[in-house]
């Protein structure tokens, strides 16, 4: 088949995904807590001033987008897990199943989480910047997401209809 | 399912083999076994027609309706 090659490298690919959030996830964690233990040294560096409580919606906005990272791993975790599960069907030559269905509704779920957690480092950063201090990080809004979020909701719905259609046929004698 | 499926009856009155009659009418003997246990959730009308002209009978010798509880039963559509 043409397209093992395709999937086995996008097996291995997503496999290097999910190793590589958990190290992400850990390592921003460790960031998150070396920001309380070394908070004069590391965040001042950050800040690139001395703390005061001027600079503390600063070091707090940094904090919040650090949680924020942490609370996407899972959410990371899950989308590349059933992704992969839906691509091991595939290379099994059985992907119209209802479980697929499921998995591509919790794909789905999980993007609007991630999207709605885009949502929370825009409004961290607006509500930790001032004009004299800005939170120096790149954020901007798209539809996109939002658009690829609602296409799986309704691809779930397509994909369910198709597997129980063809549940249907294969008991049709 | 409240639709019974009487294929073993009417090869017992034949006298015939689910493999024989498979071989008659084409179709395999795994999906004639998946009728004859009740297990398939639909019949082409092909097979059907198919399974009545090799054993001579008529499609209401073939599927029964019980209905699992008469009071409880939906009504027609």
């Amino acid at each position: 088949m043409s397209s093992t090659p395709a999937l086995a490298a996008s097996r291995t690919l997503l496999r290097v995904l999910l190793v590589l959030n958990l190290v992400v996830g850990a390592g921003i964690a460790a960031l998150l807590a070396a920001s309380f233990l070394f908070e004069e040294t590391l965040m001042a560096g950050a800040v690139g001033e001395p703390l005061s409580p001027a600079t503390m919606p600063l070091v707090m906005g940094m904090r919040g987008i650090a949680a924020i990272g942490i609370a996407s791993i899972p959410l990371n975790h899950i989308f590349l897990t059933r992704l992969l599960a839906i691509v091991d069907t595939v290379r099994a030559g059985d992907a119209f199943v209802l479980a697929n269905a499921v998995r591509l509704q919790t794909i789905a779920w999980t993007l609007l989480g991630l999207e709605m957690l885009h949502l929370l480092v825009g409004a961290v950063i607006t509500g930790a910047s001032t004009d004299e201090r800005p939170l120096d990080i790149e954020w901007s809004f798209s539809f996109n997401p939002w658009l690829a979020v609602l296409l799986l909701f309704v691809l779930a719905r397509v994909f369910e209809h198709g597997a129980r259609m063809r549940a249907d046929l294969e008991g049709t004698v | 399912m409240p639709i019974l499926v009487k294929l073993d009856d009417m090869l017992h009155e034949r006298r015939m083999t689910l493999t024989e009659l498979a071989d008659r009418i084409g179709i395999t003997l795994a999906n004639l076994s998946i009728l004859k246990t009740g297990k398939a959730r639909a019949v082409r009308f092909s097979t059907l027609e198919a399974i009545c002209a090799a054993l001579h009978c008529q499609p209401g010798d073939l599927l029964e309706f019980a209905a699992p509880d008469e009071e409880t039963a939906s009504p027609p559509l």
